[in-house]
């Protein structure tokens, strides 16, 4: 063991470091230098921005913005920032305008560079700027990809925001796509396309369980009243995940044509089939089911028994009959909810 | 005699030379991940999961024993956060000061009935409140149980199907539970538990969930103790993540999948480091059903906590680390070199126990060879002053090599002064802080095998303004 070899290697290493140490704070004095220089950039534009957003004949922005050594970072972040607090930034025609004439052929280099955090950004961007130009190398992407990777699932909701269908296509091809992933691609959608492709996924054809679980699902979510009835027909369905979905649609839609069908659902052996019927009784006010719910208050499962009770609250006399139901109820546990939901009406933020 | 101390010498030396380099192991294997997330927009990413209302809602469960300085801020800075459905429980274990009764003032609560779910059993609940301005707050008053025992009654409290554990005294930013629940959202429910990246708040400016300023301690005490945290959270934890064989969520802050937790049986009343506890057994289940559900660490910052700055304080806490680790590889033993649990029994287990857990051991009798070497003969000078070298590269160069590659990697302290302090600071490691680390973890070995669990204590200043 010879200690001159290791004094060699402590030294070396501790001089390897410094030198590295010494790069590194260059580069993080030459980076903060950039970010303050793009920071005042940025400040110095916003007036001229915010004007040329509300007047777009106010040239003083784009004559500013070619003027500035980071037009596009600072344009980026400007943009962002916008869509980021208007309602309609998203789909302002000036966003679309600005981000296609600077910032497309950036993006397009971008989308095909090899970091991908940079491509993840750009995707990001595109479907924020809504930049339509850039669909053809969106699909080409697409048409590369065959792993569903976070990448792809980014790429796919950038083309729905540009009204491309092509994103339930290409989520057809993976048997695992989430369903999730489906209802991000309906959200993004317009409205007419919307329509038809939520139409044709209920229809079926594609013989696409999860797409019409999906649209099931995004139906309630989005309050479409309009597909009502179809969401009621699947209460019929001999697949119980897709009842469950039509439950769930319904407790959110909170109509429902015909209240009867949901009769045979207290009696169901699966136990969300119990609370969903149990939860739309009590959204709907749907007295005639009272006594049914009075009885589940019983019920084996803590879930039911908790959505029994809750949707005896909705009900005009509610507290009276938890009252009664705290002091009679056969069922101990069914004592001790109805006790609960009596004194308070309870619920998280919403 | 000598000789002894001569074959103790070279085994020394010869595990501070592995272990340092599994460290730089270890590190090559997370680079990738950090750096190639690194420059990822994290707002983008995480926008869509706030509209989303398909985001699974999630309970925040706040343990608190002794906490009145800091539970309110605490409370307020989860209500400042974005996410679209949460509620918030604050769990007061039989606290002596008033920390509900800040509670209750504060957000005007009042006594409610509640059929809480016994999942698991717990000491026993005096009552339950809810606030009567945001009616998701709730806060239990219980027997003191320790803090296994508070997160269970939480647990058992929730009503959503994940539940984040995080301190009385950590401030969580405001995206940061969405950054949490972002992988478990992605994989839709196979991630199992997150773990979130603590750092230290003490120098920072934090205002309202929000770090305004991101500055350095003036203590050195603190200082060693961020440089400690680039060593555990770059060196280790990212890539035993990345290898699914990550057995440390920090009790600061962590998403869990409830009824995962519940089937494992909960928190562990009777250990100390209830956290990694309930990792291992996770991690067990997992293996035993074959399952392929995983446990993932997010690099992001996303929770700051106050460190201590006494050195009383601090040694207790280490004290009580140490115990933690080695009650739960005690209990789960089990496991230790067993191919059945795969790369958790054939790796994790062993990394822990040599490298976390003895390595204090090691590291102590280093320290006890320099000195005996130089001063009473005890070896060859010239093997004494190898191992003060190879102590000094395991010590201070590879903790000032952590900074480093923060620095290449998150880049998270913003002046070319905070590097250089922390840099330096690093370097002085070997001379003073570890031989007091190394110290109070053997300290805490034999702590093992004397007292009972109970709250770790420490002088809270409150971290938020």
């Amino acid at each position: 063991m010879n200690l001159s070899h290791f004094w060699i290697l402590i030294v070396s290493l501790f001089l390897g470091q410094l030198l590295l140490l010494l790069i590194l704070a260059w580069r993080k004095q030459q980076s903060n230098k950039r970010e303050t220089a793009i920071n005042g950039q940025y400040n110095a534009l916003t007036d001229s921005f915010s004007s040329h957003m509300m007047d777009p004949s106010d040239e003083r922005f784009i004559t500013e913005l070619k003027a500035s050594p980071y037009q596009l970072v600072v344009l980026e972040r400007l943009l962002n920032h916008y869509v980021s607090v208007t309602k309609a930034g998203a789909d302002s025609p000036a966003v679309s305008r600005l981000s296609e004439e600077f910032l497309s052929k950036r993006y397009m280099k971008l989308l095909k560079r090899g970091n991908w955090a940079m491509r993840m950004n750009t995707l990001y961007f595109i479907e924020d700027f809504r930049m339509a130009s850039l669909i053809p190398q969106l699909k080409e992407k697409l048409a590369k990809s065959s792993r569903l990777d976070q990448e792809t699932q980014q790429l796919i909701r950038t083309l729905a925001s540009l009204n491309e269908t092509v994103a339930i296509d290409a989520l057809a091809k993976y048997p695992d796509a989430p369903a999730r992933l489906y209802i991000d691609v309906f959200k993004r959608l317009d409205e007419l396309t919307k329509l038809d492709e939520l139409d044709a996924a209920l229809k079926d054809e594609v013989n696409n369980q999860m797409l019409k679980h999906s649209a099931v699902s995004y139906i309630g979510l989005a309050g479409m009243t309009l597909f009502l009835p179809r969401v009621e027909e699947e209460l019929q369905h001999p697949d119980m995940e897709m009842r469950i979905q039509a439950l769930k649609a319904i407790l959110h839609l909170q109509y429902m044509n015909s209240p009867s069908a949901l009769a045979p659902f207290f009696q169901s052996t699966a136990w969300p089939e119990r609370m969903f019927a149990a939860q739309i009784a009590g959204k709907l006010q749907l007295s005639r089911y009272k006594e049914t719910l009075s009885e589940l208050l019983g019920d084996p499962v803590w879930w039911v028994r908790y959505s029994s009770a809750e949707a005896l609250t909705q009900f005009s006399e509610g507290d009276i009959v938890l009252t009664h139901l705290a002091e009679s109820h056969p069922d101990r546990y069914a004592r001790d909810m109805a006790n609960q939901w009596k004194t308070s009406l309870l619920g998280s933020e919403q | 005699m000598q000789e002894t101390a001569l074959i103790l010498s070279y085994i020394v030396i010869a595990y501070m030379l592995f272990s340092s380099l599994s460290y730089l192991g270890l590190f090559a294997l997370a680079y990738g991940k950090v750096k190639k997330e690194n420059k990822l927009d994290k707002r983008e990413s995480t926008e869509d999961f706030l509209r989303n209302q398909s985001t699974y809602p999630v309970s925040i469960l706040v343990p608190a024993y002794n906490e009145e300085v800091g539970v309110v801020s605490t409370v307020r800075s989860l209500l400042a956060l974005e996410y679209p459905e949460k509620e918030i429980i604050v769990i007061d274990d039989g606290s002596k000061d008033s920390t509900s009764m800040r509670m209750i003032e504060e957000f005007k609560m009042k006594k409610i009935p509640f059929a809480v779910r016994m999942h698991i059993e717990t000491a026993e609940i005096e009552a339950i409140y809810q606030s009567s301005i945001f009616p998701y707050i709730r806060l239990i008053k219980k027997a003191n149980g320790g803090k296994a025992d508070a997160l269970n009654a939480g647990v058992n409290l929730s009503s959503f199907p994940y539940f984040c554990a995080i301190d009385g005294d950590s401030i969580l930013e405001n995206d940061g539970l969405l950054k949490c629940m972002k992988p478990i959202i992605e994989s839709d429910g196979q991630i199992i538990v997150t773990g979130g990246s603590v750092r230290i708040a003490n120098g920072s400016t934090i205002s309202r969930s929000k770090v305004e300023l991101i500055g350095l301690p003036k203590s050195p005490i603190v200082i060693m103790q961020i440089v400690e945290y680039f060593r555990a959270f770059l060196i280790g934890r990212l890539a035993l993540s990345h290898l699914n064989i990550l057995l440390i969520v920090s009790g600061a802050f962590g998403v869990f999948n409830k009824e995962r937790v519940i089937q494992a049986g909960g928190y562990n009343k009777n250990t100390v480091g209830e956290d990694m506890e309930l990792v291992v057994r996770l991690h067990r289940l997992l293996r035993e059903e074959k399952s392929k559900q995983r446990i993932e660490y997010i690099p992001d910052p996303v929770c700051w906590t106050e460190a201590p700055e006494s050195l009383e304080v601090l040694r207790s806490q280490r004290i009580r680390w140490q115990r933690g680790l080695l009650e739960t590889l005690w209990n789960h033993r089990k496991m230790m070199l067993n191919p059945k649990y795969g790369s958790i029994g054939l790796f994790s287990m062993p990394y822990f126990l040599f490298v976390e857990l003895l390595g204090a051991v090691f590291e102590f009798i280093g320290y006890f060879i320099i000195f005996g070497g130089f001063f009473f003969s005890l070896v060859d000078p010239q093997v004494a002053g190898v191992m003060f070298l190879v102590t000094v590269f395991y010590g201070s160069l590879i903790s000032a090599l952590a900074v480093l590659l923060e620095e290449l990697t998150l880049h998270k302290y913003p002046k070319v002064s905070h590097l250089m302090r922390l840099y330096f600071w690093a370097l002085t490691e070997a001379f003073w802080y570890r031989p007091l680390m190394v110290l109070w973890r053997v300290k805490g070995i034999f702590a093992t095998f004397q007292k009972k669990a109970h709250w770790g204590d420490m002088k809270r200043k409150g971290i938020s303004t």
